[in-house]
């Protein structure tokens, strides 16, 4: 680095003798700027990143599918059985479905949320979700489903051929989602005439 | 004038600018639905919020367990770079050197150099490096930053699932799906040193498909020396390309291509002269059993005229496969091969020539790589590739991986693994001058440069607002290459193998969301080499001939979103000095301040080099382009 014996001007900023190069004098303000905007900016519109912002909407809707789905009275044992939220091949998306069900019920129920590998069993999950990163995990998750009524969450193409019940999906950059209907009551699920009035395809038969 | 006065030029400037800044940040706004509050929309409303994507981060093993860092659609966004390389100073992990108006030296882990060769670049799974140097041309790889999805930034080795050249990391640029791009978008900017136009159409194609077209032009002034002398390397580019994705039942296909064809200046003999095309297509299904198959064909041609040294035309064409399944309750295995045909032509001049001027050259591979959980927190990888390539036959790139998940945020993991770097045709055949008596004539009996790297990572994920990953390396290189002299010294020199040594170093980066508008990054990497030539060599040229490389690097973001829409970014790089050929240390910022006055339509302001009057990133004293403050406006519209 250059070496620079000579003193910073402007010594409110920069208030010692500085060996410092130029540059990084231009550090120390931008950093005194950035502490400075800190301090006195007022907290301004809540936006994430657009990757955030979609992985949270995701997570919110996973949450409130909980509320138009109605189990089979055997997936709740006791009057407090948590609703089991399982998710497969999606961190962030755990992650944030965790945060965001802390303290919130559904039904009258807590949440418990959960991530899962491709090998676990979903024994008494009521949701899960299953990532593009998972795919191959779909049929085998589909089969365990079907005997024990657990609702299956997907977010990738042709997701809905292999046995998902709900599958999100992009459209003029919002995420919507299609619903099978089919494979739904296959497994026993009922899901509300409002989720089927908001999803942007319903399928009621196989094509 | 004096350094003192210069310096408090320079200060007052500073605090100006500072008294600008805190005016924007101060102003008040009306604070919008906060980020937890999504959870209490109904879900028409859910279903309305516009966004661009969901965070697809890798989940395989042979990924996570990697020092992966992921540039997001949103980190290039607002760090306002305009093209790849530039976009690439955002991964901690690599070092990224501007040369001139068109040139770049990259490289992850050492060895840096305009030549680079131990990086291997994909974009949508084609391959762009060039078997000439076993490099990259980065002056021709670019596309619309508005249309990437992500860019993943792999350091280390990567040769099982890559292949040779992918020894010290690999860089996967990903473009969104043509689905995720429908409507019309308009981008114009120009700057003091740059101009960029750019347009882009998609739209749905039948009840199952979708595509885009995009048209991209941008002209760069040349760049000067330190002394102000102009370096006459003003460069001109344009691009344009498409993309359809169809997805029915259990089938995705992909069709792409691109054309571009772009001109530098020389300071004399005329303009270097460079175009090319591609065409890819992927088709993915979804088997019956919940296994995935995957095949991918494309071809690729690129020209490249460099009046008075030489000109090479390159046509390769490529084929692979793969197929990821379960077996047992244990095990997830991917296995897959392809083959490649590269036909290099080279036009020699009395400068320097590549002898034989053609080459046609083969490379075919077949790996296979099984993840096997050995319990429910830890797994282990196991892969192995075997390629055939023209000039050394045969080549093993093993890799044992272990994942250890120590909690539901936290993943610490280790690899071993052997990478080669193949011959490229400099390594081969370069000669110079172009007629006999040759200086330097090839490397007839040059082979693979061998890498065998241990390295080990941590990766938590402390709270949902809070992430940091941290690797440590240690490798052992053998047979790199070295310039031997004839007898007692004397031309004619020949290219060989008598270079080794081990480099060490670790990389970290973390980010923080420190409140719902502002989010940090930051990011530090170091790097120790000790290289030596082995018993026995007659090298002429060095060990810096292998690179030159800073051995701290640091890095600092924040994203601001202010009240009224206004984006305030501002970044923070500190990059060491190169030691041969010396490049001072430097240390940059950058700002961009962006608005959004009405949905669809975006401004910015970007700012390089703020507080920086005049620096050098790579190569010699003297005639090295060196590069000062510099503002860019941009509109881009979304119709």
């Amino acid at each position: 680095m250059i070496a620079m014996e000579s003193r910073c001007p402007c010594s409110r900023i920069c208030p010692q003798r500085v060996g410092l190069p130029r540059p990084r004098c231009g550090v120390r303000v931008a950093a005194i700027l950035l502490l400075h905007i800190f301090l006195t900016a007022i907290p301004a519109r809540a936006t994430d990143s657009g990757e955030d912002l979609g992985t949270r909407v995701m997570a919110a809707f996973l949450y409130k599918f909980a509320n138009y789905v109605e189990w089979p009275a055997g997936m709740f044992p006791t009057a407090d059985t948590p609703i089991r939220i399982a998710v497969m091949g999606a961190d962030p998306l755990a992650a944030e479905l965790a945060t965001m069900a802390a303290g919130r019920t559904v039904q009258g129920r807590p949440l418990a949320i959960r991530r899962i590998a491709a090998n676990e069993s979903i024994a008494g999950t009521h949701v899960i979700f299953i990532g593009a990163a998972d795919a191959p995990g779909l049929r085998r998750a589909v089969q365990e489903a079907q005997g024990q009524s657990t609702l299956v969450v997907t977010d990738f193409a042709g997701a809905l051929e292999l046995g998902s019940m709900i599958n999100f999906a992009f459209a003029e950059r919002r995420l919507k989602f299609e619903i099978a209907i089919d494979n739904a009551e296959r497994s026993g699920l009922r899901l509300s005439s409002r989720l089927l009035a908001v999803a942007l395809r319903v399928r009621t038969r196989a094509p | 004038m004096s350094e003192h006065a210069a310096v408090s030029r320079y200060c007052r400037r500073v605090v100006s600018g500072l008294a600008v800044f805190v005016l924007v940040a101060g102003r008040g706004g009306v604070a919008e639905a906060n980020a937890a509050d999504i959870a209490d929309l109904s879900l028409e409303e859910l279903a309305n919020i516009e966004i661009t994507s969901v965070s697809k981060r890798p989940q395989r093993l042979g990924d996570a367990a990697a020092s992966i860092y992921v540039i997001t659609r949103e980190d290039i966004r607002r760090s306002g770079a305009r093209s790849i390389p530039e976009i690439l100073r955002l991964a901690p992990n690599l070092h990224v050197a501007r040369v001139d108006s068109a040139q770049y030296a990259i490289s992850a882990r050492g060895f840096n150099s305009t030549t680079a060769n131990k990086l291997l670049v994909l974009i949508d799974g084609r391959s762009v490096y060039t078997p000439l140097f076993s490099g990259v041309f980065w002056d021709v790889q670019d596309t619309l930053p508005e249309d990437l999805d992500r860019i993943e930034v792999i350091s280390g080795p990567g040769g099982t699932q890559w292949g040779s050249n992918a020894v010290n990391g690999v860089i996967n640029i990903i473009t969104r799906d043509s689905g995720d791009t429908r409507g019309g978008f308009v981008s114009l900017g120009a700057g003091d040193a740059e101009r960029d136009a750019a347009v882009r159409h998609g739209g749905r194609l039948g009840e199952h498909g979708n595509f885009r077209i995009y048209a991209r032009q941008f002209g760069r002034d040349e760049t000067g020396t330190g002394h102000g002398v102009g370096r006459s390397d003003a460069f001109g580019y344009r691009q344009g390309g498409f993309r359809l994705d169809w997805s029915a039942a259990s089938d995705r296909v992909t069709l792409q291509g691109d054309g571009y064809d772009g001109r530098i200046d020389q300071p004399a003999g005329g303009d270097k002269v460079l175009s090319g095309g591609n065409l890819l297509t992927r088709w993915t299904r979804l088997l019956a059993d919940g296994a995935v198959l995957q095949l991918q064909a494309y071809v690729d041609l690129t020209r490249r005229t460099y009046p008075g040294s030489f000109a090479e035309s390159l046509d390769t064409g490529d084929i692979e496969w793969q197929h990821r399944f379960k077996w047992g309750s244990a095990h997830d295995i991917v296995w897959g091969g392809g083959y490649r045909w590269l036909r290099d032509d080279v036009t020699n001049s009395a400068a320097l020539a590549f002898l034989p001027a053609r080459r046609d050259m083969r490379l075919g591979n077949i790996f296979v790589q099984d993840t096997i959980g050995l319990t429910e927190s830890l797994q282990l990888g196991l892969g192995l590739k075997l390629e055939h390539n023209s000039y050394t036959g045969r080549e093993l790139l093993p890799n044992v991986r272990l994942g250890w998940q120590v909690d539901q945020r936290s993943l610490l993991w280790s690899a071993i693994s052997r990478a080669v770097r193949t011959p490229s045709r400099l390594d081969r055949d370069f000669h110079s001058p172009g007629n006999a008596p040759f200086l330097l004539a090839g490397g007839p009996t040059f082979v693979s440069e061998i890498l065998t790297a241990s390295e080990i990572g941590y990766r938590t994920q402390p709270s949902s607002r809070t992430s940091f990953s941290m690797s440590a390396f240690y490798n052992v290189h053998d047979n790199l290459r070295s310039v031997e002299g004839g007898a007692g010294g004397l031309p004619p020199f020949t290219l060989g193998n008598s270079m080794e040594g081990e480099t060490y170093g670790v990389e970290a980066w973390g980010s923080h969301q420190a409140a719902d508008w502002w989010r940090l990054s930051a990011g530090y990497s170091h790097l120790h080499k000790s290289l030596r030539f082995k018993p026995g060599s007659n090298d002429v040229a060095g060990l810096q001939a292998s690179g030159n490389d800073p051995q701290q690097q640091f890095s600092l973001r924040s994203q601001m979103n202010l009240p009224n829409r206004w984006e305030l970014d501002l970044s923070l790089r500190v990059v060491g000095k190169l030691p041969n050929p010396e490049v001072p240390g430097y240390s940059t910022v950058d700002l961009r301040l962006g608005w959004n006055p009405a949905p669809g339509v975006q401004l910015s302001l970007s700012a390089s080099n703020l507080f920086d009057r005049r620096h050098a990133e790579f190569g010699a004293q003297g005639m090295r382009s060196e590069f000062g403050r510099s503002v860019f406006f941009k509109l881009d519209w979304r119709l």
